[in-house]
C-alpha cells in the first residue's frame, strides 16, 4: 500500500513543477487513447531471431497453456457432496 | 532549415530512406520548429527551398534524376508543404498563440500536413520518386492520422460553433460520425496512399509496394478506431488479390509482421473464426518483441479465449504472471472452469462484464461454459469408479452407464440451482452434439450410455 501511494504522488509532484507554458491539448488524447485496443508502434522497426518471443520463451512454452480439466481436484469431497445432492434430489421426487 | 536538408542532402546521396525521412520529420522542439518556420516566409519560401533542393541533390556525384526538372520541383514542393505545416504546427503547440481558442488549430495543422501528403503522392505517382524513399510516406502518414486524432479531439473539446455551423449543412446529422470527422478523412488519405502503393507497377526491388504492411497497419488502426473494422476486409481482399508479384509478408520488417498478424486475427476473431484467428495472433505472439509488454498483452487479450475454444486450453499462471490485467481477467475463469463450477463462472462473467464486452470478448468466454460444463460432467463420470472386473486379470473400466440423476446432481451442485431433468438431457445432448461427450441417452432407462473409448474426447479418459 505505501509504494502505491508513493507512486502516485510522484508523478503529481513533476507535473506541478512541470512550467505552464506546456501545452495542455497534447497531453489529454494520449490519456484517453490508452482506454482501447490500439496495438503500439514498436520502438525498433526489424529485431533479430533471438529477441522475439518465441526465443525468448522458449524453455517455457510448453508450461504456458494448460489442460482444461484438473484431475487433482477429483477427490472424495466431490464424490460425498455429489452423493449428497442425490439424497436430496431423490427425496424431493418422492415428496 | 540547414539541418532538414542536411538530412535532405545525406538520404538523397547514401539512397537511404530514413535518413532522408527524417527531413519530414515534425517530431522536434517547439524551437526548432520555429527556427525552420522563421527561417523564410510564404513569399521567400519557394526560392530558399528551392537552392537548398538543388545543393543538396549536387553533392551527389552521378545521378540521372537530378537532371530530372520534374523530379528536383517534386521534391521542391514537398518541403514548401513541409514548410507551411511546420509553421501551424508551431502555433498549434505554442501556448503563446494569439488565436488559441478562437480556432481550431490542429485541424488547420492537419489540412496542411494532407497538402504535404498530397506533393509526396503527387511525387510517387508521377514524379519519378524511388521505391527506397518510402520511409518519407510512413512518417507523412504516421503523423497525419496523429495530428486528424489531435484535430477531433479539439474540435469534440471546444465551444461547438464549427460544430453547429456543420449541422445545419447536413440533413442527417449523425453526432458520433462528426465525433470522428478528421479521423475520417484521414482514412481516406490513406486509402489513397494504400493505392499508390498497390497499383505500382515496378520491379518488385524497386516497387512500392514495399510500403504496403505499414499503410495497411496505419488502415487497419484507424478503422478499428472508427468503429468499422469491417472495412479492413476490403483492404485484405485487394491484398490478396495482388499478393501474387508481392513479397511475402515474411520479407517485411518484423514491427510491420507483427502488427498485421495482430490485426488479421482480431478480425478473424470478430467474425467467430477462432481456428484462424488463433493462427494469426500465435504467429504475432511468437515474432513479437520480448520487450513489448503492452503489444504482448494485447495479443493475449484475443488469443486466450481462441485458446479456450479451439484447444480448450487455459493460460498458465506463469503465462499471464507480467500482466496484472490479464491475471485478473483470466485467472478466475480459468480456475471455475478448470473445477466445472458454472455458478462461480458465471459470477466471473458477470463482475468483468463491461471490460469484456469493450474488449468484445465477452460472447466468446460465455461459450466456455460447456468446457466448465464439460468438465463437471466429466467428473461425475470419473468418481463412478470402475465395474466389477468380468475376469481376473482384465484392464479395469470405468464404469460407462451413469443416471442422469447423477449428473442432474451434479449440474444443479455447480450450477447452485435445482434443474429438472428435461432440461438436464437438454445440456447432455448438446454436449453429445458439440462431441465434448461421446455416448447416448436411454431415455427410457434414465441413464446415459458413454463411450468406452474416450467418453470425454481429449481428457484423457
Amino acid at each position: 500500500m505505501a509504494s502505491a501511494t508513493k507512486d502516485e504522488k510522484a508523478p503529481a509532484a513533476t507535473t506541478d513543477k512541470q512550467q505552464p507554458d506546456q501545452p495542455t491539448t497534447e497531453k489529454k488524447p494520449a490519456a484517453a487513447l490508452e482506454e482501447d485496443d490500439e496495438f503500439e508502434d514498436f520502438p525498433a522497426d526489424d529485431w533479430a531471431e533471438e529477441e522475439t518471443e518465441a526465443a525468448a520463451g522458449s524453455e517455457g512454452t510448453k508450461h504456458l497453456w494448460e489442460e482444461s480439466w484438473d484431475d487433482d481436484d477429483t477427490s472424495d469431497d466431490f464424490s460425498t457432496q455429489l452423493r449428497e445432492e442425490l439424497k436430496k434430489v431423490e427425496a424431493s421426487k418422492k415428496r | 532549415m540547414d539541418a532538414v536538408f542536411e538530412h535532405f542532402a545525406k538520404g538523397q546521396v547514401e539512397s537511404n530512406g530514413y535518413e532522408l525521412s527524417k527531413s519530414l520529420s515534425p517530431s522536434l522542439p517547439n524551437e526548432q520548429l520555429r527556427a525552420i518556420w522563421k527561417s523564410c516566409n510564404t513569399h521567400s519560401v519557394k526560392g530558399v527551398v528551392k537552392r537548398h533542393v538543388h545543393a543538396s541533390l549536387d553533392r551527389m556525384n552521378v545521378f540521372a534524376a537530378k537532371e530530372d526538372p520534374k523530379y528536383v520541383q517534386g521534391w521542391i514542393d514537398v518541403y514548401t508543404a513541409y514548410w507551411k505545416a511546420v509553421g501551424d504546427l508551431h502555433a498549434a503547440r505554442d501556448p503563446a498563440s494569439d488565436s488559441k481558442g478562437s480556432q481550431l488549430l490542429w485541424t488547420k495543422v492537419y489540412e496542411s500536413w494532407r497538402e504535404l501528403l498530397n506533393t509526396i503522392l503527387r511525387g510517387y505517382n508521377s514524379l519519378g520518386f524511388e521505391a527506397w524513399t518510402i520511409p518519407c510516406l510512413y512518417v507523412v502518414l504516421k503523423h497525419l492520422r496523429e495530428f486528424a486524432l489531435k484535430a477531433d479531439f479539439e474540435r469534440n473539446n471546444s465551444s461547438s460553433v464549427d460544430t453547429a455551423a456543420q449541422s445545419t449543412f447536413q440533413d442527417d446529422f449523425n453526432p458520433e460520425s462528426d465525433q470522428n470527422r478528421v479521423l475520417e478523412d484521414c482514412a481516406r488519405q490513406l486509402n489513397r496512399a494504400f493505392n499508390a502503393c498497390l497499383t505500382d507497377r515496378s520491379e518488385l526491388e524497386n516497387s512500392r509496394k514495399i510500403g504496403i504492411y505499414y499503410v495497411i497497419n496505419l488502415l487497419f488502426k484507424t478503422y478499428f478506431k472508427l468503429n468499422s473494422a469491417s472495412l479492413s476486409k476490403n483492404v485484405l481482399k485487394a491484398l490478396q488479390a495482388g499478393r501474387g508479384d508481392m513479397l511475402p509478408l515474411e520479407a517485411f520488417p518484423k514491427s510491420q509482421q507483427v502488427t498485421f498478424k495482430y490485426y488479421e486475427g482480431l478480425l478473424c476473431f470478430l467474425e467467430e473464426n477462432y481456428v484462424q484467428a488463433e493462427e494469426h495472433l500465435t504467429q504475432a505472439w511468437n515474432l513479437c518483441h520480448k520487450d513489448a509488454l503492452r503489444n504482448k498483452e494485447l495479443i493475449l487479450t484475443y488469443l486466450v479465449p481462441c485458446h479456450l475454444l479451439t484447444t480448450h486450453t487455459l493460460p498458465s499462471r506463469k503465462l499471464l504472471e507480467p500482466y496484472p490485467r490479464l491475471q485478473k481477467l483470466f485467472l478466475p475463469l480459468a480456475k471455475h472452469i478448470k473445477k466445472g463450477e458454472l455458478h462461480a463462472f458465471d459470477l466471473d462473467l458477470l463482475e468483468n462484464e463491461d471490460e469484456f464486452v469493450r474488449r468484445r470478448i465477452y460472447l466468446t468466454l460465455e461459450r466456455g461454459r460447456d468446457i466448465a460444463l464439460r468438465n463437471l460432467l466429466r467428473k461425475v463420470f470419473i468418481v463412478g469408479g470402475f465395474e466389477e472386473p468380468k475376469a481376473e486379470g482384465d484392464k479395469p473400466v470405468r464404469r460407462t452407464r451413469i443416471p442422469i440423476a447423477e449428473f442432474a446432481a451434479a449440474i444443479s451442485l455447480g450450477s447452485q440451482e435445482t434443474i429438472d431433468n428435461d432440461e438436464v438431457e437438454c445440456f447432455l445432448a448438446n454436449m453429445i452434439y458439440k462431441g465434448l461427450m461421446k455416448g447416448y441417452i436411454a431415455r427410457e432407462r434414465s441413464m446415459v450410455v458413454l463411450s468406452k473409448s474416450g467418453a470425454f474426447p481429449g481428457t484423457g479418459v
